[in-house]
């Protein structure tokens, strides 16, 4: 205890919210479990866990290693793990894959498991756990086939799995088919999302019953029609087996048919309530089921079916009437779920039918019971509702080999479940029995059951069990199914939705699926003690539990005739021995783990029953309020785990009946809206009469219209030929006329042109008149010439005559001197022959003179081609040298030109030391060489201008010999500053160079000419353009030279020079002054053209010496 | 063209790839090639290509007119030019005009003095503006020609050109360089309009001294190419192209003084894009020159 409170006080400090401490706890707890190795401290941990949510304690149970995470053993607690997992498994699809090895894991262990039986397993739980494993079996390969069948092949390839293969995996594999993922699918495919997205849980677990071949789990849908046949070939297998019981129930369906019928329709009155409920059962499960779900479970519960799944085995006559009563409850099913669709058909006439078949059926159930009652004797009191219970279940597994695994599987677990409550009030000695039983798989002795049928529900509220008699049977069953009709009603108009869960309310959850009736069996135990058992919920049920024989035992012995029971339990009982033997040993292997379970269930209840009719009624009354008190503690538990297993068992179908019923909810969507489509449809049709009639009324008014309308054609072309013939009459009157108006026409021409012609005639006549005188006026002319013509005829034949006469006498002389003349003709002829031959060998010869000529010519003209050719290579290559010369030319004169003004600037140098040198002396000498000076300067300055003037002629010519030859710049420059050493250099400026440099040497010897000389000097360097043009102009004359040299100094230095003209020495200093000014400043003044400036143009200097030309002229005329 | 036959099928690719000037220089062999030079086609070339370094004294004589078109009287005619060379030097020398102490620049400016007839009577002469430009000219020549005697020639033509050929042109080019600037940034130029900077531009120094001084003789020669083979329009896109390439820096002065200031002397690590896209933006307003001939 105190090891518990400490963990209580751990437990809490594991949520504290101190990381150290939660981690400190949960280090300590990881310790504890290192070392404990019970179960203790784990149990507490997850109550821990599921109390508060604890996430640490998750954490820790998450972590927990060996040896806590052990494979449990108990085979309890794996069935309902497997189950669970089987049910999840389809709502998880997708997330569950990553576990698919594990869930892999899971199946092969738990099939090993199944063959090895570890520990002391009883063959009751491993019985329930096969059955699980197989529907792990059949979810993984509905789910993963390509994967799963790649993990069977890993793993049973295995030599140490091979027998569980053969023996546990093989087996199961016989109840599936190949699944298509398996051809068209892949590993990855199948664990592809978008293929599970499309799919519900309902849809997985349809889909994977689809597979199974299994009809207790297959889904017989959507193109899975051949499972029919294989189904119906199933059955066929074990035909031999039930062969012989089926022609009994044959047989004894014969004899209900015949003699039980009246009965039946006595019993009409009895069971009004019975029926009713039966199809609401029935429809209840149609609802919650598809069709081929029902195969067994109404027929459990009713007692009255025979498998549709067996056609072959039910005479023709039987299945007709029994599929349409499928067809019938399958139709009041769906009013009663959609009454939106269609209300509800008048119940009378289905129910008839109904009641036609099942109750044959019903009674081909009694005498199996009749038959169980007689082999289990010991009670009468239960013999009598027992074997009926037993015919019910056996009824449908004698029919049909499905439901010889099926029905009496599920009912053994109706009855397993019913066992384990039941045995726990019960002593140690039935237990005993009932292992013994079990283990050894005992035939059943005591038919048992009944808790199940409708009837022992409907009787159990009303009657006393011991009391109970038809009349109180019959008013129970009657006041029963008026509430539950009234509740059917009342659901009627509701939604099929709402349409389950009311039926849920009453069965307190249990109804939906054979796992719900199952539960419900069990619940029925413990609904004696209450109002209504359809309030009771099914866990308390449970808990109750407790048997009580059924009460409507009777009422089978009202129905059923006690011949035909005993005969139909008599046959049976020997089949069945047999087929028990049969399927143990034979059939065994290929039954389904379904099948053994429900067998064991069965047989179980069978075992439980018979010890339960050895005990006296009131003291399991006494019991049934607790378990496991007197009982020993061991088989209390192995009931209790029964138990547990068969509540698993029943989560696991209630699963599988949800899923269904899901599925139903949808195709009963489908359903609905097809039948709204069909409304709509018919409502369509019926608009398309009305408008089929409308087409039709309007074809009547057309063919009116148009016969109206032909009338009024015809109308209209009489007229028209009418008038077409009136205007052919007007028109051929029209023609008539116009020939007349034609021939009057051609009468008026023919009058006309008559008197045309008689005017032409006319004027002809005229003419000739006129005619006839001018030749009668020329006649007479003419006579008057004729006559002077006759005149001269006669004139002129005189003289005639008169010649005639001559001539002959000049013919008589000519006759004379005739004979001479024709020698000398022929002499002229020869001579003109020969001078003709002559002629033409001269012209001969003068031909070819010509020829040789032209020839020559020819030649000639092409010399002389070639000679221009010639020249004018020769010309642009003269060109060319002459440009090459230009060039030289001008460069050297460029030279030249340099050079000169290198010589300029010497002088100028020159003159300049001379003045210096000068100067003193002439300071000194100034006074008395003043005039003397002058003098000089004069006659110095008259020399100079013969120079100058020759120097100016010889400039001109240059001047007029420059257009001439264009080589020459037009520099007047040239001649001007040369004027004194150089000259122009032409022929004629000769002379005046001499006179020239006779004037330059004069001057350095001369130093009192000096002055005035460079005075002249700058006066003729500078600006002589002026000088030459304003004389140029006018025949050279001394004097006026002077004269002009002496303006041209007045005009420079104003009246200095003309009153200090002796001063020279000072006059030249200042004119040099002056002049450097004038050079460097202005140069501007009119006739102050000097060097300074550059040369300017030639047309300029023309132009000036115009101007000039025309100032002298002007200053002369003045 | 007659050398197309001859040219490198690969020119095309050459030019596509980034590199000029490879056929240009042959095309110009070719030119050069001929016994008697055809000016009009070196100046076309001229115009449209940069000269290679190599040859590019030797066009620029003959363009200027120091070398006649004829091959063979090369020698002789520059024998003359040496010869006047050595005279005018001498006879400066003989005067005392120049010492050996006087810079080169002043000797060559002397010498046109000289040749011109202007020459002053003492070297201690007050020089005149175009005495100025000589100068500056003078001495990015003396940077572009080695042997003085060329520098000399060439200065002296190149100022002659100057003088006579554009002596029209020049005093228009301010109104040309005015339209090109409005058409290229009207923006600038109204920001130099309202700073009352256009009449103070360094005109002067842009079209009169040819940007000697101003660029970078590497640079500037290939702006002379252009001006000796006849065409001073490039001066004014060039100057365009100053203003353009010193955009902001010009934009963010205010006073005409300080712009002025600026662009006299203008940083010189760009002034070989900058002539380029003279050159470009010439060619895009006057079209690529085509040989008339």
């Amino acid at each position: 205890m105190a090891q518990q409170a400490n963990i209580g006080e751990l437990l809490s400090m594991l949520d504290s919210p101190m990381l150290s401490v939660r981690d400190d706890v949960t280090a300590v707890f990881k310790e504890n479990l290192n070392s404990d190795r019970g179960p203790m401290l784990v149990n507490t941990l997850v109550d821990y866990y599921l109390e508060t949510n604890s996430q640490p304690v998750l954490h820790i149970l998450t972590t927990l290693q060996e040896p806590h995470d052990k494979v449990d053993t108990d085979a309890i607690v794996l069935t309902t793990g497997a189950l669970v997992l089987v049910t999840v498994l389809p709502m998880i699809p997708q997330s569950g894959k990553q576990h698919l090895r594990d869930f892999f894991d899971i199946f092969g262990r738990l099939s090993s498991w199944c063959l090895k039986k570890p520990g002391h397993v009883t063959e009751i739980y491993l019985v329930h756990l096969h059955a699980s494993v197989y529907a792990l079996f059949h979810r993984l390969y509905g789910m993963y086939p390509c994967n799963f069948v790649s993990f069977l092949r890993s793993h049973y390839s295995m030599k140490e799995n091979l027998e569980t293969f053969e023996e546990v995996v093989k087996p199961m594999m016989e109840h599936v088919r190949i699944h298509p993922e398996l051809v068209t699918g892949s590993k990855d495919h199948e664990l592809d999302p978008r293929r599970w997205k499309r799919l519900e849980t309902h849809d997985v677990v349809i889909e994977c019953a689809k597979i199974s071949l299994d009809p207790t789990e297959a889904s017989y849908e959507d193109g899975y029609s051949v499972s029919h046949q294989i189904s119906a070939r199933f059955p066929h297998r074990s035909a031999d087996v039930t062969a012989s019981s089926y022609v009994d129930t044959q047989n004894s369906y014969g004899n209900a048919t015949s003699t039980p019928h009246s009965t039946s329709r006595l019993m009409l009155l009895n069971t009004p309530g019975q029926l009713p409920q039966t199809l609401s059962s029935l429809s209840t499960r149609l609802l919650t089921e598809p069709p081929q779900a029902t195969l067994w479970s109404p027929s459990v519960v009713c007692g009255m079916t025979t498998p549709p799944t067996s056609p072959g085995n039910v005479p023709p006559d039987l299945s007709h009437p029994y599929s349409k009563v499928f067809g019938t409850a399958g139709r009041k099913g769906t009013p009663l779920g959609t009454p939106a669709t269609s209300p509800p058909p008048a119940p009378p006439c289905h129910s008839d039918d109904y009641v036609h078949i099942s109750l044959p059926q019903a009674m081909a159930t009694a005498p199996k019971k009749e038959e169980r009652t007689d082999s289990a004797r010991p009670c009468l009191h239960r013999q009598h509702h027992l074997p009926n219970d037993r015919g019910l279940e056996e009824l449908p597994g004698s029919k049909g080999s499905v439901a010889l695994s099926d029905l009496p599987g599920f009912l053994g677990g109706l009855a397993s479940e019913e066992d384990s409550i039941e045995k726990d009030k019960e002593e140690a000695a039935i237990s005993k029995e009932l292992s013994e039983i079990t283990t050894a798989d005992a035939e059943p002795l005591a038919p048992r059951g009944g808790f199940d049928s409708p009837f022992y529900r409907d009787s159990l509220p009303g009657c006393p069990r011991k009391t109970h008699s038809a009349v109180s049977s019959a008013q129970g069953t009657g006041a029963n199914p008026e509430p539950l009709n009234s509740a059917l009603d009342r659901l009627g108009p509701d939604t099929p939705k709402q349409a389950f869960t009311p039926i849920d309310l009453p069965c307190g959850g249990a109804e939906e699926s054979p796992a719900g009736d199952r539960e419900r069996q069990a619940s029925l135990e413990s609904s004696i003690l209450t109002p209504s058992p359809f309030k009771i919920p099914p866990q308390r049920g449970v808990g109750f539990g407790g048997g009580q024989p059924p009460p409507y035992d009777h009422l089978f012995e009202v129905a059923l005739p006690k011949t035909a029971r005993h005969f139909v339990s008599k046959k049976t009982e020997g089949l069945l021995k047999k087929a028990k033997g049969n399927t143990e040993e034979d059939f065994m292997p290929s039954a389904s783990p379904m099948e053994v379970l429900d067998r064991l269930i069965q047989q179980g209840a069978d075992a439980h029953s018979k010890e339960l009719n050895r005990l006296s009624l009131p003291s399991k009354s006494v019991d049934w309020t607790h378990f496991g008190g007197s009982a020993p503690s061991d088989e209390t538990r192995a009931l209790r785990n029964q138990l547990l297993l068969l509540h698993d068992q029943l989560l696991y179908e209630r699963f599988k009946r949800q899923q269904h019923a899901l599925r139903n909810r949808r195709l009963l969507r489908k359903v609905t809206r097809a039948a709204a489509l069909e409304e709509h449809n018919a409502a369509m049709k019926d608009q398309l009469k009305l408008q089929e009639k409308d087409i039709q009324i309007w074809k009547v008014s057309l063919q009116k219209e148009q016969a109206r309308y032909s009338q009024l054609q015809e109308q209209r072309d009489t007229v028209v030929t009418q008038l077409h013939s009136q205007i052919r009459q007007l028109q051929h009157d029209r023609e008539e006329f116009y020939n007349q108006s034609q021939e009057l026409q051609t009468k008026l021409e023919d009058c006309r042109n008559m008197i045309a012609e008689l005017r032409i005639e006319l004027k002809k006549a005229n003419s000739k008149v006129c005619h006839t005188e001018l030749l009668l006026s020329q006649v007479s002319q003419k006579l008057s010439n004729s006559e002077s013509v006759q005149q001269q005829m006669e004139f002129l034949n005189r003289q005639l005559l008169v010649l005639g006469e001559v001539n002959e006498l000049y013919l008589e002389q000519l006759q004379n001197k005739h004979s001479d003349t024709t020698k000398e003709v022929e002499m002229m002829k020869t001579a003109y022959r020969k001078e003709l031959e002559k002629n033409r060998s001269h012209v001969l010869q003068q031909n070819q003179r010509l020829d040789t000529a032209q020839k020559r010519i020819l030649e000639l003209e092409s010399h002389l081609a070639k000679k221009d050719h010639l020249l004018l290579e020769q010309k642009k290559y003269l060109e060319d040298v002459k440009l090459q010369a230009r060039g030289q030319l001008q460069a050297a004169e460029s030279r030249y030109e340099a050079q000169k003004r290198i010589t300029q600037v010497f002088e100028l140098e020159i003159l300049d030391l001379y003045g210096r040198l000068e100067k003193d002396g002439l300071l000194k000498k100034l006074e008395e060489e003043k005039t003397e000076a002058a003098e000089a300067a004069e006659e110095r300055l008259d020399c100079c201008r013969d120079g100058c003037s020759d120097s100016v002629t010889g400039h001109n010519n240059e001047e007029a010999s420059g257009p001439n030859g264009e080589t020459k710049p037009p520099r007047p420059g040239g001649a001007r500053g040369g004027s004194g050493s150089r000259g122009g250099g032409g022929g004629s400026s000769s002379s005046s160079s001499g006179g020239s440099e006779l004037s330059t040497p004069e001057k350095p010897p001369n130093p009192r000419v000096g002055p005035c000389s460079s005075r002249w000097e700058t006066a003729v360097g500078e600006p002589t353009t002026g000088i030459p043009m304003t004389v140029g102009s006018l025949p050279s004359s001394k004097s006026f030279l002077g004269m002009k040299a002496r303006e041209l100094f007045r005009n420079k230095s104003e009246s200095q020079c003309d009153e200090d003209s002796l001063t020279s020495s000072s006059l030249s200093e200042t004119l040099k002054t002056e002049l450097g000014k004038d050079s460097g400043v202005e140069a501007k003044p009119p006739l102050n053209l000097d060097g300074p400036q550059p040369p300017p143009p030639k047309p300029d200097s023309v132009g000036q010496l115009r101007i000039m030309d025309y100032n002298e002229a002007q200053h002369e005329h003045s | 063209m007659t050398e197309d036959s001859q040219r490198n099928f690969r020119s095309v690719y050459y030019e596509k790839v980034g590199f000029r000037g490879v056929e240009e220089k042959k095309s110009l062999e070719i030119l050069l090639k001929d016994d008697c030079l055809d000016i009009e086609k070196l100046c076309t070339f001229s115009q449209r290509f940069p000269l290679p370094s190599m040859y590019r004294a030797l066009v620029w004589k003959v363009l200027l007119g120091i070398l006649p078109p004829h091959h063979e009287s090369h020698a002789q005619v520059m024998m003359y030019r040496k010869e006047q060379y050595s005279d005018v030097l001498h006879a400066l020398e003989v005067i005392r005009f120049i010492s050996d102490a006087t810079p080169q620049v002043e000797v060559y400016l002397y010498m046109h003095r000289l040749e011109s007839g202007k020459l002053p009577r003492s070297p201690s002469f007050a020089l005149e503006p175009e005495d100025e430009v000589f100068l500056a000219i003078a001495k990015a020549m003396e940077e572009m020609v080695e042997d003085s005697i060329d520098c000399y020639w060439l200065t002296r033509c190149f100022v002659n050109q100057l003088n006579n050929k554009y002596r029209d042109f020049l005093p228009q080019l301010p109104k040309a360089f005015e339209q090109y600037l409005n058409l290229e940034d009207s923006r600038l130029l109204r920001h130099l309009k309202t700073s009352s900077a256009v009449s103070k531009l360094p005109y002067d120094l842009w079209f009169k001294r040819c940007f000697a001084g101003c660029l970078p003789e590497s640079s500037l020669q290939r702006v002379w190419d252009k001006v000796i083979s006849g065409s001073c329009k490039i001066l004014v896109f060039v100057a365009v192209e100053i203003l353009l390439t010193f955009k902001i820096k010009v934009m963010a002065l205010n006073g005409a003084e300080k712009i002025t200031k600026f662009l006299e002397n203008i940083p010189q690590d760009s002034s070989d894009a900058i002539v380029s896209k003279a050159i470009d933006l010439w060619h895009k307003h006057c079209g690529t020159p085509v040989h008339s001939a």
